[in-house]
């Protein structure tokens, strides 16, 4: 009989239906994989499993008897255990301190809980010091920590959510065989990933959801992993060249004609020059490793890579938010490795951040301050500010870049994602002087509209004559925007391919580091 | 004669220390749950004249220290409902309290002792153990002082294994340094909070009352002159650990004893300038120390679950 069985369920939120009628099975002691892009439903599905959210319509069962947590403390009861996205553990305490935390008993008992640990260590191979500080350890040991947490209490179902986006390769390798030690032991395992490589080293069964639906449940034995591509992104993987097309046609509109159509220009002199860039986070993790990159004028290169090997900390530097531990950065000449962002601005760098809200703007501020942040001596006569003038300038500037607000004067958290991102893009393309952008995640979070804008504007100042970097975790983003893209993998660059040689299959390879080019 | 003014010398240092080391030592608590009580002064001024006023009212000082207590406590359940419940800011919260505290104990104090003021306050008798008072130089020091010095130094020892080895403490300090993780280990971070704003009020309300009915035996307006404020310091100056917190009151203590030891030294030095010495010392503590120890994450930061 199966652990978990899943009929009819759905969810809705608002308008969005997130699940359309789920209907699953999870038997005892199989890793079971959930695979799909990003907004498939995956994350949604672990929720309604662990309580966090509950459906709409469908029921569930767990052990044959009915099951519908009101909360994770209900599903905890159950036996059903989830480790999240983000940890929560507390930094500054030891591991015994965190697995103690919330245990009912007056006088705290570190003895029992080391013991639980010895026999987990032996049972799954989840060897950890008790005594290490949680801010010590690396991303990987605190989520084994989280993982142990989860063992204490000897769950029957273990639901890991996209638990491999933050590991390192290594990591993820010792993650996977703890899935399977789990597994081997009669428990289930629900292991949500959008990465094929892992699916095919763990899972025993497959389901593929794609915006809310199941596609197919498949048996891992001789499985197709091309066919099961397939069905995630609901076309063939070969026609990469149309992505955005495909992305627009998914909302029922017809896509745009593009510049890029038009093709790259040929790549000019070199504007911005990388040379082994080394970069060692705060608890000395080295993130970059050696990292040589050249973007000449008038070229858009793409950076993709799996989460956490390097590609945020290259962001960071370039900005000017993080200092190299070594290497050189030079920017049509100039020199601007360990400068501030005052300085590389200067050089000619506009910065499109990864992390929009805490860098990029400040949402408090009206649109025409936030569009002249870093100019504001541009508008005050004898030190006092011309806010009239300031407000003309901003006015024309959010009409050439179609950033749709009221007024310059609303604040820029009543704007869209879309019209804030136009809003950044407009103040940093509009710099003076200007020879390189660099995008990071410039699409995160938006709706379509707003992500094709954003490829126009990019394309546009590439035809301009700037250098642009672009860093993505979107695999169709930069196959449709990039004319080069480079694969960083453990904060070293492993490949390149130039447009018209690009391919899912050798871009994940490398992504993965199984593979050269 | 340099000898008994030595041991004058630490007696007093002991004894002015005592409310500070209470005060300190509560706020330690609540400080690692995330609270800043900024009203610890206020807590101890108006615990000083509730004892006072009790302990003259009945006759003894027991109900005295009681009744102190009691009003510190209710100040600080005033003060969580206002910076745990109500997530209000915690340092303009704590200095409406000492505010309200300086005013209201100065006018009761006028209206109910006015006349009477020089009326003797029944107090504590010194202990005089003398299994303490066989020691050298410190021995009489030691061996004279009050009961509730005693139990300073021993709710430093209860504070210390609470932090240490119970699961309150562990909750204590989880909540203090990452309020969300506690949230999803199951603990109430509400519950804990209050549970350390009382802790810290109960502390300032003992050193309170020691100040008014077993140090002075008599209440005067504004008598805590700031020794809340120096007890926060402690707990910075300490780097909220409650034996170098404990070791920052004992500093502060003899800081401002020195005015007795001065004469003795022959030294020159105006008494208003000596007064001043622990105030400086708390300055300079704050200066050289805020940056290096690291303080809990979360203090002074409402915790509010999602978001």
């Amino acid at each position: 009989m199966a652990l978990l069985e899943l009929s009819g369920l759905t969810k809705r939120f608002g308008a969005f239906t997130a699940l359309d009628d789920i209907s699953l099975l999870i038997e005892r002691g199989e890793v079971h994989c959930l695979l799909g892009e990003n907004g498939a439903g995956k994350s949604t599905l672990c929720n309604l499993v662990f309580g966090v959210h509950r459906p709409d319509a469908g029921t569930m069962t767990l052990g044959g008897e009915p099951f519908d947590p009101r909360g994770p403390a209900e599903a905890l009861q159950r036996g059903v255990v989830m480790v999240h996205q983000h940890f929560s553990l507390v930094p500054n305490m030891t591991v015994a301190e965190n697995l103690m935390l919330g245990r009912a008993s007056a006088v705290l008992k570190p003895q029992d809980i080391i013991v639980r640990m010895e026999q987990l260590a032996a049972e799954y191979g989840l060897e950890i010091d008790p005594e290490a500080r949680i801010d010590e350890l690396s991303v990987g040991e605190r989520q084994r920590v989280e993982i142990i947490k989860c063992l204490l209490g000897d769950p029957q179902l273990l639901v890991l959510d996209e638990p491999t986006a933050v590991l390192q390769p290594d990591e993820i390798d010792a993650l996977l065989a703890i899935c399977r030690q789990v597994a081997l032991r009669g428990k289930s395992v629900i292991l949500v990933t959008h990465k094929l490589g892992e699916i095919s080293r763990v899972a025993d069964r497959t389901t593929v959801l794609r915006q809310g639906r199941i596609i197919e449940t498949v048996a891992m034995e001789g499985a197709d992993i091309r066919s099961l591509v397939r069905s995630m992104v609901g076309r063939d993987v070969q026609s990469a060249g149309s992505v955005l097309a495909a992305a627009v046609d998914i909302e029922g509109k017809t896509p745009a004609k593009s510049s890029s159509d038009v093709g790259p220009t040929s790549p000019g002199e070199a504007v911005l020059q990388i040379s082994d860039l080394v970069y060692r986070d705060p608890h000395g993790v080295p993130r970059l490793d050696g990292l040589s990159l050249t973007v000449g004028t008038g070229e858009i290169v793409g950076i993709a890579g799996v989460e956490g090997n390097g590609q945020t900390e290259l962001g960071l530097i370039l900005a000017g938010l993080a200092a190299p531990s070594g290497g050189a950065i030079v920017v049509g000449g100039t020199q601007v490795t360990g400068c501030t962002p005052q300085e590389i601005t200067d050089a000619g760098v506009g910065i499109v951040p990864e992390d929009r809200h805490a860098v990029a703007c400040i949402k408090e501020l009206s649109v025409a301050e936030n569009l002249y942040l870093g100019a504001i001596g541009k508008f005050s006569r004898f030190g006092l500010l011309d806010k009239s003038a300031r407000r003309k300038a901003a006015e024309t500037m959010m009409r050439d870049f179609d950033v749709r607000a009221s007024s310059p004067d609303v604040s820029m958290a009543s704007l869209s994602g879309g019209n804030q991102q136009k809003a950044v893009l407009a103040r940093e393309l509009s710099l003076d002087p200007l020879v390189f952008l660099l995008a990071a995640q410039p699409t995160r979070g938006l709706d379509v509209g707003a992500i094709e804008a954003v490829y126009n504007r990019i394309r546009a100042a590439r035809d301009d004559g700037l250098g642009v970097l672009l860093i993505s975790s979107e695999l169709e983003e930069l196959m449709a925007v990039s004319d080069r893209i480079a694969v960083i993998y453990r904060g070293k660059l492993v490949g390149e391919l130039a447009a018209g040689s690009f391919s899912r299959e050798a871009i994940g390879a490398m992504m993965s580091g199984h593979a050269h080019v | 004669m340099i000898d008994e003014q030595m041991a004058v010398f630490i007696g007093s240092g002991l004894r002015l220390a005592v409310p500070i080391i209470f005060a300190a030592t509560g706020e330690m608590l609540s400080e690692r749950a995330g609270v800043l009580n900024l009203s610890l002064d206020g807590m101890m001024l108006m615990s000083a004249f509730t004892a006072a006023l009790a302990s003259w009212a009945t006759g003894s000082p027991l109900i005295g220290v009681a009744a102190g207590v009691l009003v510190a406590t209710a100040v600080a359940g005033a003060q969580a409902v206002l910076s745990v419940t109500l997530r209000a800011n915690q340092l303009v919260v704590g200095i409406g309290f000492n505010i309200l505290a300086l005013g209201s104990t100065t006018f009761l104090y006028r209206e109910i002792f006015g006349p009477l003021s020089r009326d003797p306050i029944p107090g504590f008798a010194q202990l005089n153990l003398p299994w303490l008072a066989h020691i050298p130089v410190i021995g009489p020091a030691l061996a004279n002082q009050t009961g509730l010095a005693y139990v300073s130094i021993l709710m430093v020892v209860v504070t210390w294994l609470i932090l240490k080895y119970t699961s309150f403490g562990l909750a204590v300090r989880a909540v203090g340094e990452d309020p969300r993780a506690a949230d999803k280990a199951g603990i109430s971070v509400a519950r804990t909070r209050y549970l350390g704003v009382l802790y810290a009020g109960i502390l300032a309300g003992l050193g309170g009352a020691f100040m008014s009915v077993a140090d002075s035996n008599t209440f005067t307006e504004n008598m805590t002159k700031g020794a809340g404020y120096l007890a926060i310091t402690a707990v910075i100056f300490g780097g909220w650990n409650p034996w170098y917190t404990l070791a920052a009151c004992l500093l502060f203590g003899f800081a401002t004893a020195l005015q007795f030891l001065a004469p003795a030294l022959q030294l020159d030095v105006p008494v208003a300038l000596l007064l001043l010495l622990p105030y400086l010392l708390a300055l300079v503590a704050i200066a050289g120390f805020v940056g290096k120890s690291r303080q809990p994450s979360a203090l002074t930061i409402p915790f509010e679950r999602g978001g």
